[in-house]
This record gives C-alpha cells, structure tokens and sequence, in this order.
C-alpha cells in the first residue's frame, strides 16, 4: 500500500497556496502581513516534516513519482530557500501595492512544481512540474507592475522560456518514440535492448537544450541577466538558487537513471557545455556596474561548475553538486537580500548605491562581503568546500583540463566579487543616515552567514547527507 | 517502416495543398494592374474612413482567458464521466479537488472583476 502521508509536503504547499489566494479575496488589507506569517509559518512545518521523514523512501503510482533521499534533499532545499526568500523580502514586498498577498501564493506553487519535478520518475511528470514552476516565475518575475524593466523582463522570459518548454516537450517526444515509455527506468531497459538512433540522439539533445535553458549554460543563458536585473530581487534570488538547483535536479537524475554514461556517452557535451558557460560567465560579469546584473552572470558562471560535477558523474561530483547547490542556496540568498535592502534604501542596485555601506549597515556589508568571497571560494567558507568536491570530482573522472579552467575562472571571479566589498568599504557616499532593517531580514541574513561559515569549516554533516542523497545513482 | 513512409506523404501533402491552392487562385485572377481603389481595406462597402489602428477592450481577452481554461477543464471532464462507473471512490473525489482548484480560480476572477464587461 502506498505511504500517501509521504506525499504530505506537496499536498500541504498546495492547499497553503490555495488557502493563501482565497485568503487575499477575503482579507481586508491590513490582512496582507498576516497570510505572509501563515506563508512562512508553513513552510517552516513541511520542512520540519521533510527532515522528520528524510530516509523514508516511496515510488508512487507504478514508477511515475518517486519519493527518495535524492527528491527529499532538493525539498529541503527549495523549502529552505522559499523560507529565506519569505524572511528576506519582508519589506520589498511593499513595493507590490495591492498585490502583495498573491505574491505568497505563487510563491508557494513555484515551490510546488519545484517539488514536483524533483520528485518526478517520468518525463511527463518533470513537464508538469517544470511547467508549475515556470510558469509561475513568469508572473512572480513581472510582479512590480508599474516598472518597465520587470514588465520587459517577465515577457522575455515568457516567449524565451515557451519557446525552450516547446523544445524539451519535443525532445521528450521523441525519446518516448524511440523507448516505448516515458518512466526513467523503463527508457533504460528499452535502449539497453536497441540501438542508437537519431531521433533519439536528436531527442537527448533537444531536451538538454531544454533544461538548459532552465540552468542556463552557455548557448541557452541570454535570458539569464535580463530577467534577473528586472525581476523583483526576492525573485531573482529564488529563480537563481532553486530554479537552477531543480533543473540541475533533473537533469541529473534523467541522464543518470534512464541515459547512464555506460550507454550513452553525452560527457564530452557537457564537459565543452560547462567550459564554454564557465569562461563567459565570469568574462561577461568583469565589466558589469549593476550589481544585479553581476549576480546574474556569476550565477551563469556557478551553473557551469556544477555542470563540472555532472560531467563527473562519480560520487564526489555528484556530492559536489549537490552540496555545492545548497551552499549556493545561503550564499546566493544573502547576497541578494543585502541588495534588495540597498535597492528599497536607494532605489537602484548599481554599484554606487552600495558606497559607503561598511559605515552605514555595517553587519549587511560584512554578511555580503563573507558570501561574496564564498561564492567566489575562499577557504573557510562553504563555497571552497562545494568547489573541493566538484573539481576533484572532475580529476578523479579525468576531465583535468576542466578543472584547470574552473580554478583559473575561480580566480578572476574574485575580482568582480570584490568591487562590491570595495565599493562597500572605500568607497565614498554623500548619505551618512545608518539604513535600518526589518527584525526578519537580518535573521534571514544571520542565517545565511552561518551557515556559510559552518558549511565550510564543518562540511561533515552535509557531506554525510549528500552522501545519502547520491546513493541513488551508484545502484544503475 | 510504412509508419515513417505514411508521415513523409503526409509532411509532402502539407507543403503541397496551400501553394496548390494559392496557385490555382493566381491562375484564374483577372490579371490586370492594382489600382488605388483597388488596395484600399475592405469595410464592408463603404469607403474607409479614419485610421485603422484602433484601441479595442481589454475585456475581450479576458473573457478569452477564462473561457479557455474552463474549455480545458471541460475536456478533462468528459472521459471522466464516461468512465465514472468503472473508476470509484477515488477518481471522484479527485475530480472534486480538480473542479474545486478551479471554482477557486473562476471566484478570483470574478472577484478582481475580469468578468465585468465595461
């Protein structure tokens, strides 16, 4: 019999989304700051339940949703990140106006389909989802509905990210064509059988292309800085951490379970994919002034590291990507919740607003000045340990010529990092009135600085859990 | 193989049918120099009058939005209810909670005043 109470997180966000939007028809405005705690209230609960139940393991429904320590780490995670974004965003979300209440509820069904394609045994299940998820960024990346930037941004991403959702249902197609079936482990013992075709080859490549463009690598990541200068920043740092970190989810588990390397050789793409991604993402964010639009391109360039650890394919890559996405997750989050706090003081995220901060709010410019130097993988912090696993994940898969270019492009990213520390400490603003932050950002913000710092002097636990989490894949 | 066969004729008749058609249209149109009467917009007899940029409602689209999505849900519900008998318990209350998320919706918009025709 089926452990329906394993599905309890995602029917709980989804009813919470439900009673969320019937909440903001029926509460008079100053309701508003209530459904945001009711927001952040449950999914403080289902994470609660997640880790409660993190070794339970189920398949549901003949293969097509599978429930194991793999989708039960990205839940955490996406349920963490949602519960930071909640914290971090308490007053930019003033900026929404009228709209705020429904902001919580997309929120919660992002995080939804996130759970859904992460959990996903079949292709049409991962479609769903991603759709869900998509789709709902769509409205969340357009949400400041008087600002032409987010208004452009939100229908970039719309038509871009259509037009790649039609190439991965294609390439779908396709390889349900040449399988017979669409559930993972039932692709595998079809093509064990044939032979390699190109519709099929044809159908792999369209649906990397696909979700590719979901963790935008190289030729699929123009719609990466646009929409994240224009999008609400607590949109922008759930797309960069928990939409990358679920497309990655998938990708890894389709091409693990139903095409594994034994098979199929797909590692050269990636690996070409991933040096490509890796050297223009940390060449084009060099000469950015919008600190935004720097964080965008950074995140391009973190998306080709962890393609490193896929291209890996042994244990400690897929550790290293998998710890490195959860490490991203406090990092990232920080660093764009100090800049969605400069954005509301200022009115703009370019890289002159952010002077003078070290006097101003100097905890907000240590927290950044700390995740920075994370993301960019400087030792004590939790990004160096991320990037020990990918790289030497990578040597030990013989792929070194990679992890040279990743250490060389590690090191002129700490470049760009360091502007904002620069600009934060010397340089020079003609304000001098200290920038004041809501009780809930500044949790959010002690929160990510810990666990960056503990995450990178004391990795053991997570490295333990990613361990757990990997098993999955030793056993094809 | 005749699967394949069967979908290349299909693609060639595709490609086929509307030059075929736009040619026979061309072979039997009285040839002879457009004039300026000739390519002015047709509005229904009488001469145009005015720019033909208009500004038109909002409301139609709307309309159109919430009307598709229930069309789908239409869709959803006709196999549904042709196999109700067989499927039990369980295929019901899950069509509950699929027209429930809906009713949802369709309150939301009725709510925030999509259906009000101005």
């Amino acid at each position: 019999m089926m452990y329906y109470q394993l599905l309890g997180p995602e029917i709980t966000v989804a009813v919470l989304g439900l009673l969320v939007l019937a909440g903001s028809l029926l509460l008079p405005s100053h309701g508003k700051n209530a459904l945001g705690y009711l927001t952040t209230i449950g999914l403080a609960a289902v994470l609660l339940a997640v880790i409660l139940n993190f070794s339970r393991e189920a398949i549901f429904f003949a293969g097509v949703y599978q429930i194991d320590m793999y989708a039960n780490f990205f839940r955490l995670l996406f349920l963490s990140a949602a519960l930071l974004i909640m914290l971090m965003s308490s007053r930019y979300t003033g900026l929404f106006g009228e709209r705020k209440s429904e902001w919580f509820s997309f929120m919660l069904f992002a995080t939804l389909g996130m759970m859904i394609m992460v959990a996903a045994g079949d292709l049409i299940m991962v479609y769903v989802g991603l759709e869900l998820m998509t789709i709902s960024f769509y409205i969340l990346t357009a949400y400041l509905l008087n600002d032409r930037w987010s208004a452009e941004a939100g229908l970039k991403y719309l038509l871009i990210g259509a037009m790649s959702s039609a190439v991965l249902l294609f390439g779908m197609s396709l390889i349900y064509a040449c399988s017979g079936s669409t559930v993972f482990t039932e692709i595998y013992q079809a093509l064990l059988a044939g032979s390699e075709r190109p519709a099929l080859l044809a159908g792999i490549v369209m649906m990397m292309a696909g979700l590719g463009f979901k963790i935008s690598v190289v030729p699929f990541h123009m719609w990466t800085p646009d929409i994240y200068q224009g999008a609400p920043t607590p949109v922008t740092a759930y797309l960069a951490v928990a939409s990358k970190a679920a497309g990655f989810a998938v990708l890894v588990r389709i091409l693990l379970i139903a095409f594994p390397p034994t098979s199929l050789d797909w590692k050269l793409i990636l690996a070409v994919l991933a040096a490509l991604t890796i050297i223009i993402g940390n060449l084009t964010a060099l000469p950015q002034t919008n600190v935004k639009r720097m964080l965008a391109y950074s995140s391009i360039a973190q998306a080709g590291y962890i393609l490193v650890g896929l291209v890996a394919a042994n244990t400690y890559g897929l550790k290293g990507v998998l710890f490195y996405a959860m490490t991203y997750v406090f990092a990232n989050v920080a660093a764009f919740a100090v800049t969605a706090v400069v954005e509301v003081a200022e009115g703009n995220a370019e890289l002159e607003s952010f002077n003078g901060l070290g006097r101003r709010a100097p905890m907000p410019a240590a927290v950044m000045t700390i995740c920075l130097l994370s993301l960019a993988g400087i030792p004590p912090m939790a990004g160096f340990a991320g990037k020990l696993y990918l790289f030497s994940g990578a040597i030990q898969g013989g792929y070194l010529w990679l992890a040279f270019i990743g250490l060389l492009m590690s090191m002129i990213s700490v470049y760009y990092y360091l502007h904002v520390a620069k600009a934060m400490y010397i340089g020079i603003s003609s304000r001098e009135d200290r920038v004041l932050l809501p009780v809930p950002v500044r949790i959010a913000l002690w929160i990510c600085l810990l666990g960056t710092i503990l995450m990178g002097v004391y990795p053991g636990p997570l490295s333990e859990l990613t361990e757990l989490a990997v098993q999955l894949f030793s056993a094809v | 193989m005749s699967d394949h066969a069967a979908l290349g004729v299909f693609l060639i008749l595709t490609l086929v049918f509307p030059v075929a058609a736009m040619a026979a249209a061309w072979l039997f149109r009285v040839k002879s120099a457009p004039t300026r009467e000739k390519l002015l917009p047709y509005e229904c007899g009488v001469d145009p009058k005015g720019s033909g940029w208009m500004r038109f409602r909002v409301n139609y689209f709307l309309y159109a939005l919430v009307f598709l999505v229930f069309d789908i849900e239409t869709i959803f519900l006709y196999p549904w209810a042709v196999k109700f008998q067989s499927l039990g318990l369980f295929a019901f209350v899950e069509m509950i909670v699929f027209i429930a998320i809906l009713a949802l919706g369709l309150w939301y918009a009725w709510k925030e005043g999509a259906l009000q025709w101005y």
